[in-house]
């Protein structure tokens, strides 16, 4: 039967109008509080930020290393048990042909203080096969907020390169590019 | 509700947008970068031997000695060039034996002759050792390298031995020179 012809209904019967009224109430009589249990998990992450391009340079004309810095931004969050690392590898060697070569280990790096996480020792040796360590994350490590994660959010490592100035290169201009992976367990 | 949306959804809209602008750097789960340099001319020159000494035969024969020299040079491609030049940068001392720059008797003369690896040429022929204009030793042409660790090079001195020299222990300096472009 129609909603409405039992709401507008003419002399119904009582028991028709007691279930009209009870149909009709406002639903303020109905109303009550429930509870729901909102259920997230976060999963290990990494993220970095690097520039665009950086350039080495020399002091002097008799055959002084190149130098330059790379400042390296990161995130992560390790879970127990877990750990995350950065690593580098050249993707391709410098070009044109004819200059330095990071196939004849020519170019290297060392690291230097990190905001999360320890930081390579020593030298590496930039290669286009291998990647190389550049951060290790401990487990149950965060970044930003301070304690138990990190003071500074992002992270910051800076890398140091210097490239052998030998005078078999050919004079001009060279390029390389370096790919930088983050990983997460 | 509109009219709440309305008034209140472009201040809303200008707090994201500065947010957004605020935080320039792009965070990823890889990222590249672009390492360069510029390699340019460049040279340097090592002398092996601090000391030449210089020694004579009997019946004033002249004197004689030997300089050797490590170079590395890089001349830039197309048309670079590079040179190696030598300059008697203190004469002769004490007075009263040889000298560069006023010799006892007109023809007295400090000399020598090259001896370079390639990419260099050496000077050509007997060169007079000067104290006022750099004399040549080697020259190199457009796109010359040397090896990594530098090639090798020497002057052979010559120094008339006449008798109007008193007797003594003399010596001078010379100055040796490497440029390229």
């Amino acid at each position: 039967m129609p909603e409405r012809l039992i709401c507008r209904g003419k002399n119904p019967h009582p028991f028709i109008v007691f279930l009209i009224l009870a149909a009709c109430v406002p639903a303020q009589a109905d109303m009550g509080t429930a509870t729901q249990t909102l259920n997230v998990v976060l999963l290990p992450a990494g993220k970095i930020s690097v520039p665009s391009g950086f350039t080495l340079t020399t002091t002097g004309t008799t055959f002084n290393a190149y130098r330059g810095a790379l400042r390296i931004s990161y995130r992560f969050r390790t879970a127990p048990g877990g750990g995350g690392s950065i690593s580098l590898r050249a993707a391709s060697d410098f070009m044109p042909p004819g200059g330095p070569s990071i196939a004849a280990g020519a170019l290297v790096y060392a690291c230097g203080a990190a905001g999360l996480g320890a930081p390579c020792a020593g030298f590496q040796t930039v290669s286009t096969t291998l990647a190389t360590g550049v951060i290790l994350v401990p487990e149950s490590a965060c970044t930003g907020g301070g304690a138990p994660c990190s003071a500074a959010d992002p992270a910051v490592v800076e890398l140091q390169f210097t490239l052998e100035n030998s005078p078999e290169y050919q004079t001009g201009s060279y390029a390389s590019s370096l790919v930088l992976t983050v990983s997460t367990l | 509700m509109k009219q709440y949306i309305a008034t209140y959804l472009p201040a809303l809209t200008v707090l994201l947008i500065l947010t957004a602008a605020a935080s320039a750097q792009t965070f990823q789960s890889s990222g590249s970068t672009t390492i360069s340099v510029t390699v340019a001319a460049e040279a340097s020159l090592y002398i092996e031997d601090s000391t030449t000494t210089l020694t004579g035969g009997p019946l004033f024969s002249d004197y004689t000695g030997t300089t050797r020299f490590i170079y590395k040079i890089r001349t830039s491609q197309g048309s670079g060039t590079g040179t190696i030049t030598s300059l008697v940068t203190a004469d002769f001392s004490p007075s009263g034996g040889p000298s560069v720059s006023n010799p006892p008797t007109a023809g007295d003369a400090l000399s020598y002759t090259c001896s370079v690896s390639s990419p260099a040429t050496a000077c050509s022929g007997t060169q007079t050792a000067s104290t006022t204009a750099a004399q040549p030793v080697a020259s190199f042409g457009a796109n010359a390298r040397s090896s990594r660790n530098g090639n090798s090079g020497q002057v052979n001195w010559t120094l008339t031995n006449d008798p109007l020299y008193a007797t003594g222990a003399y010596s001078a300096t010379v100055t040796f020179t490497v440029s390229a472009t």
